[in-house]
């Protein structure tokens, strides 16, 4: 009964955050709709908002399931390498003539598979995440290299480009990709007993263990999801440039963790909302396309994208600060 | 707990099993009596232009006789994991270093040690700056690309063939990289007063990174018509996004790799500039031997470069096939 109260409560004070992201998200358009119009420039267009969300598909994908370990009170760094990873095996597969949809069978098995091994690390091993993770994310980018001695792959069938290049109705078919992956996602977290289970491991892992959840299990498959996300990323990525780069991927981990964060995931586990992850990734691509629209030096654009991360969560966090 | 230890188990096994790779390895090597052993430092082992630039090496050592140690940082390269293995290298016995450095100035105590063993340094690609070479006290031959020149051709080449006043867009690699900085300054040179540069963004040598901003450069300049990408991968990025957005621009690589000259084939670039590493690769060892065998060294090599384009791409990529696969 006492869980049920709490939890109506917070989810009151999650929907103020909410709105707050709201707010932000639409101020960052507007600050950049009026600044590219001073400028002479265009931002505000049906083909510019295509490409942000295009832009931002890989790491909002790859966000997803980052959001779930980090509600779990986790976190997986091994992600960006599971995209250059999953780039590659696909790439060579492909290239020995495989049909494409066994290739991505294949692949989405090898991301569950590496998600495995992080997690029964994590949960039955007791190794911290961030050290299984860091040292996966080094043996999976260190296995692409061997995979192919480090070269990349190209010259692939039409086929593959069709994977993301399609569009359906006049839109690019990615955004349909991203809004069905978060739909489900969505209903899981808050329709099923694994998504209730989540969030209980990461709000208080012992109580969820007396009440009856098996923590490890659930820990486990937040990592399995993960994974399986990631390389669902791969696949996107490798489909948009029809090119397997081994170094695909390098840094997306911490795109994505900053996308969970935007979004309002806390890091402290078992707080958060997996749908706003999605506006967090947003904004970090409207953020990176705006500055670029006005051609604003690289050096300025990497600060701006650092100050507005610290920001987003500053806000986030006005509520605690009262609140002491 | 067993299930830790079953994993434990796993991972020992994967260990044992790597390190007897390399203790044959090892052994091989070890076989012949006294060989020359060079150490070699590409920048990094993942991508197409330092592995062919090894291949070449390890072609060229195997002719010679000598053996040679290759060891890379990974993609992270930066001067402190290039210390470590010169450390190392000068540990392991090497007679002699061959270096592609990470930055231009970041190398002076890796030198320093090199200079205190009297190990011989040759420096491939990235030039050390003389101030450096001047505080370590050490003489260094350089063998590489003029970037500058390289992309001279390629902003020559557009002068030549475009009309005037073009609106040109240029990818820059990572800032601060002299290697970088010198191709773009190159192409600006050289086109100076012919087209109208409207955008430059960085895209940090990076295929998708190069596609995100070759979308936005659309976005802010629509009548764009070309676009200069200091290095391949960028142009490739670009060349997606310029397929998307159903735009006819003429994008020009730098680099050669084996995809670009696929893409000049096919008409989807215009031309990228070659470099060749693999000359770097095969001069560098012949002239380190020559070193250590206190022979005369060739102090300076420009490596050259060419304007490749559909009307000279099939000779380039019979060229490149020796050293790839």
């Amino acid at each position: 009964m006492d869980l049920h109260i709490t939890k109506k409560h917070e989810s009151k004070n999650m929907n103020i955050q909410s709105l707050a992201l709201y707010i932000g998200a639409i101020a960052i358009l507007a600050i950049f709709t009026i600044a590219c119009r001073i400028a002479g420039k265009q931002f505000l267009t049906v083909t510019n908002i295509q490409n942000i969300i295009t832009q931002s598909s890989v790491i909002a994908v790859i966000a997803i399931g980052q959001s779930v370990v980090i509600l779990t009170g986790g976190i997986d760094l091994s992600v960006g390498s599971v995209v250059g990873f999953v780039g590659i095996l696909g790439g060579l597969l492909i290239k020995s003539g495989m049909p494409l949809g066994l290739v991505c069978l294949i692949i989405l098995i090898s991301g569950i598979i590496i998600g495995i091994c992080n997690g029964s690390l994590i949960s039955y091993g007791k190794v911290p995440a961030f050290i299984v993770t860091l040292g996966s994310m080094q043996i999976i980018r260190g296995l692409t290299m061997v995979l192919n001695s480090g070269r990349p792959i190209s010259g692939f069938p039409s086929s593959l480009r069709a994977i993301m290049n399609t569009r359906l109705f006049g839109m690019p078919i990615s955004i349909l990709y991203v809004f069905i992956l978060y739909a489900v996602m969505i209903f899981i977290m808050n329709k099923t007993r694994l998504g209730r289970w989540i969030y209980a491991v990461g709000g208080n892992r012992e109580a969820a263990t007396l009440a009856g959840v098996r923590t490890n299990k659930i820990e486990l498959s937040a990592y399995a999801i993960s994974s399986l996300f990631a390389s669902i990323a791969g696949i996107l990525l490798l489909s948009r440039l029809s090119y397997a780069d081994p170094n695909a991927g390098s840094g997306y981990e911490l795109d994505a963790i900053a996308a969970a964060v935007i979004g309002g995931i806390a890091m402290s586990g078992g707080k958060g909302n997996i749908g706003n992850t999605l506006i967090g990734a947003l904004i970090l691509a409207m953020l990176k396309t705006g500055l670029q629209v006005l051609n604003v030096p690289v050096y300025f654009q990497t600060i701006i994208i650092g100050l507005s991360i610290i920001m987003a969560v500053y806000f986030d966090k006005a509520d605690e600060r009262k609140s002491e | 707990m067993k299930r830790f230890l079953v994993i434990l188990l796993a991972l020992a096994m994967i260990f044992t099993l790597v390190g007897c790779g390399d203790g044959n390895a090892k052994d091989t090597a070890s076989d012949g009596e006294k060989k020359l052993k060079i150490g070699f430092i590409p920048l990094t082992l993942n991508n197409e232009f330092f592995i062919t630039m090894v291949k070449a090496a390890e072609e060229k050592a195997e002719e010679l006789g000598v053996q040679l140690d290759v060891q890379a940082t990974d993609q992270h390269a930066d001067a402190s994991a290039q210390l470590e293995i010169v450390e190392n290298m000068i540990t392991s016995g090497v007679d002699g270093i061959i270096i592609v450095p990470s930055s231009s100035e970041g190398l002076l105590s890796s030198l320093q040690r090199c200079k205190e063993t009297g190990i011989p340094v040759i420096n491939l690609d990235t030039r050390i700056e003389q101030n450096v070479l001047d505080e370590a006290g050490i003489e260094v031959p350089f063998y590489g690309t003029d970037n500058y020149a390289g992309a001279e051709l390629a902003g020559k080449a557009v002068v030549e063939q475009f009309a005037k006043g073009i609106e040109t867009a240029i990818l820059t690699g990572i800032k601060g990289q002299e290697s970088g900085e010198a191709r773009r300054d190159g192409f600006l040179d050289a086109v100076e007063g012919h087209v109208n540069i409207v955008a430059e963004q960085s895209a940090n040598w990076e295929v998708d990174q190069g596609y995100v901003a070759t979308q936005n450069i659309i976005t802010a300049n629509p009548d764009v018509k070309l676009i200069f990408s200091c290095n391949d991968g960028m142009a490739i990025g670009a060349l997606r996004a310029v397929e998307e957005a159903n735009k006819d621009i003429a994008i020009i690589g730098f680099d050669a790799i084996s995809e670009a000259l696929n893409l000049v084939k096919e008409e989807k670039l215009y031309g990228t500039v070659a470099q060749f590493p693999a000359e770097m690769g095969i001069k560098s060892i012949e002239n380190m031997v020559k070193l250590l065998n206190d022979e005369e060294a060739e102090t300076y090599i420009d490596t050259g470069t060419k304007f490749i384009t559909k009307d000279n791409v099939d000779e380039h990529i019979e060229y490149t096939k020796k050293y790839l696969d």
